[in-house]
């Protein structure tokens, strides 16, 4: 009898090499805690709670089972790649009672917490992913590095105020964008002069 | 050759052009069209079979002779779509030919112009159709004055926000229905729209016309309308009414979309993870991957104001070395790695999550003229019977948007709109 037993890698887990921890930590600061504000966390690796009623299903998306409990699972997706987290104090939460009122969920009778426990002592968030302009994946080199640390020093010096002007400007630049297409495509369909031939004129 | 004619001759010219023109990749209802799956349908029903339930019964068993008992299958349904057809009539009066003095560059540039604003304008009208919950209801009746109002305005009405008077553009016809959409009141042109104070002047007021009645768009008749099945319509909670035809108090969970309540309050990082892990819970976790966020410029920037990202900042950042920063990274703006789509048209107090590859469109007719026989340009007569010194076009289009899978998003509601907005 021939055993077909194999080895299934389901998750895949890498730590940031440390000098690249302290040169985010030497460019965005420390917390009041004394840990880096941004941090370096691979996908797979970084995990969070999340409770409530799960409903598991097969490659198919045929529903297998529904259970309700809290699961440790990668808090970020896709899971292979390296993401950037900055720390948010905790009250960027609410109080903890808010919390508790808002991630509350009662399934069959069961109260369970959708996020877990507050957090208390703030908590690591989503900054950006480390991907190319497509989506795909970057290692994290040194050159990335230093994009990484360009970024959150550059992210240090703005001021918020210009975060709310600079939508302001992306839209009335997507509205000029807009009629330039339009333009180009108009006088493309209907050319300039009724479409009669005509010579430029040396000045 | 009349000069309607001749302005036929240049609509077609640029007639190709109309479904380039008619996209816009920050509008709802191109992303919609752009990542969605369209489905030409005749004038019947488009019929959309759901896997809503699943079947067969699983348990322990006693092979000791006991009984294995009975099973069950797996319940499906069908949900209905039908298109419906809008339209936006364009005039050229003969006034603005004599702008120029080369006749037939003068026309060129009028077809050109009014195509252009034109097709903006429709663009603009059906996005924000596409932001309402599928019976055309583009803003509720806060207050109503009647004094102090400029000359030719009829009434002033301050609109409750959400939406407030995002929904409504300058001359606009809209119409007046009762809180419960039942009697149709009367219609009214907007003469004026003031977003930011949440206001629309009209030219008439209707009789009967009373705080919290609603405001919907032109051409829409008797009781409970249907028209564009936009974000609210699908993107819900609620446990009763209709979708899609199917009963929703037939299937209350498969149905619903899971939300968040914001409570009024600004949006948290914890909000937005509830969100995207009811999408993880309920459909698995690589299903986050498609989600978009779709959001309104305030919630967009009060996610900035939370200092969470700094995506933006490289891709939008004025001058220096911005571009640079782009190179390596997508520049998409986030919400905890979800990309953020912001609209003006979006509703303010929202922030829905969207998979739009369940999302679609049922298409009879793309955009294009209006035509009758070939012919484009239809005349305008006067009211003494004779012709008029105008003329005019239509473009139409007719389709419906659907979503097969209503749980494949999360949104979260009733979140605070930051102050200065």
């Amino acid at each position: 009898m021939i055993s077909t037993s194999e080895i299934r890698v389901t998750r895949e887990t890498h730590e940031a090499p440390a000098a690249v921890s302290e040169r985010l930590l030497i460019a965005g600061g420390a917390n009041f805690y004394g840990e880096a504000n941004f941090r370096v966390v691979w996908g797979g690796s970084r995990l969070t709670w999340i409770g409530g009623r799960w409903t598991d299903r097969d490659a198919s998306g045929n529903v297998i089972r529904e259970t309700i409990e809290t699961r440790r699972v990668p808090k970020y997706l896709p899971v292979n790649r390296w993401h950037i987290e900055r720390w948010m104090p905790a009250e960027s939460y609410g109080l903890p009672e808010q919390w508790e009122a808002q991630t509350a969920e009662v399934e069959d009778g069961i109260r369970i917490l959708a996020l877990g426990p507050y957090p208390a002592r703030g908590e690591y968030e989503h900054c950006f992913t480390l991907a190319d302009a497509k989506g795909g994946f970057l290692p994290l080199s040194p050159a990335a590095c230093d994009w990484i640390v360009r970024a959150v020093e550059w992210a240090k010096r703005q001021p918020r105020r210009e975060q709310g002007g600079a939508i302001a400007v992306r839209e009335a630049r997507r509205n000029r964008d807009w009629n330039r297409e339009a333009d180009d495509l108009l006088d493309d369909a209907v050319p300039a002069f009724h479409g009669a031939p005509f010579v430029g004129c040396a000045g | 050759m009349q000069n309607a004619q001749s302005v036929a001759l240049q609509l077609e010219k640029v007639r190709d052009k109309l479904p380039l023109l008619y996209e816009r990749d920050d509008i709802l209802l191109t992303m919609i069209q752009q990542r969605g799956d369209v489905e030409r349908v005749s004038s019947r029903n488009m019929r959309l079979p759901l896997q809503i339930r699943p079947g067969g019964k699983a348990g322990l068993a006693n092979m000791d002779g006991g009984d294995l008992g009975r099973g069950s299958g797996t319940v499906y349904d069908v949900a209905q779509v039908s298109p419906i057809f809008f339209r936006h009539a364009v005039e050229i009066t003969k006034l603005v030919e004599y702008a120029s003095n080369s006749a037939e560059k003068a026309i060129e540039n009028t077809a050109k112009r009014e195509v252009k604003n034109a097709m903006a304008q429709f663009r603009a009208f059906l996005d924000k159709v596409m932001q309402t919950n599928g019976n055309g209801v583009l803003g509720t009746i806060g207050t109503i004055a009647t004094s102090g109002l400029p000359s030719g305005v009829a009434a002033q009405f301050t609109m409750a926000k959400p939406p407030g008077a995002q929904l409504f553009y300058y001359n606009q016809t809209v119409q007046v229905y009762d809180p419960t959409l039942t009697t149709n009141r009367g219609s009214a042109n907007v003469l004026l729209v003031d977003p930011f104070n949440s206001l629309i002047q009209v030219d008439a007021l209707p009789t009967g016309t009373s705080v919290n009645d609603v405001i919907v768009h032109d051409g829409l008749t008797g009781a409970q309308p249907t028209s564009l099945f936009g974000i609210l319509y699908h993107q819900t909670n609620a446990t009763t009414g209709t979708w899609l035809n199917l009963n929703r108090a037939t299937y209350p969970v498969e149905l619903a979309t899971p939300a968040v309540n914001g409570n009024n309050s600004a949006i948290t990082p914890g909000a937005v993870r509830l969100a995207i892990n009811k999408v993880r819970k309920s459909l698995g976790s690589n299903q986050v991957s498609k989600l978009i966020a779709y959001t309104a410029l305030e919630q967009e920037h009060q996610w900035e104001q939370l200092g969470v990202t700094i995506s933006q900042i490289i891709k939008e950042g004025a001058g220096g070395r911005a571009s640079d920063l782009d190179l390596l990274f997508t520049g998409e703006k986030t919400m905890a790695g979800v990309p953020i789509k912001s609209s003006i048209n979006a509703n303010q107090t929202r922030v829905d999550f969207l998979d739009l590859s369940h999302w679609g469109r049922a298409v009879m007719q793309d955009i294009d003229f209006y035509d009758v026989g070939g012919q484009t340009v239809f005349p305008i007569y006067g009211t003494s019977g004779g012709l008029a010194a105008a003329y005019i076009f239509y473009f139409v289009t007719g389709f419906q948007v659907w979503n097969e899978s209503p749980r494949s998003g999360s949104y979260i509601n009733n979140l605070a709109i930051p102050t200065g907005y």
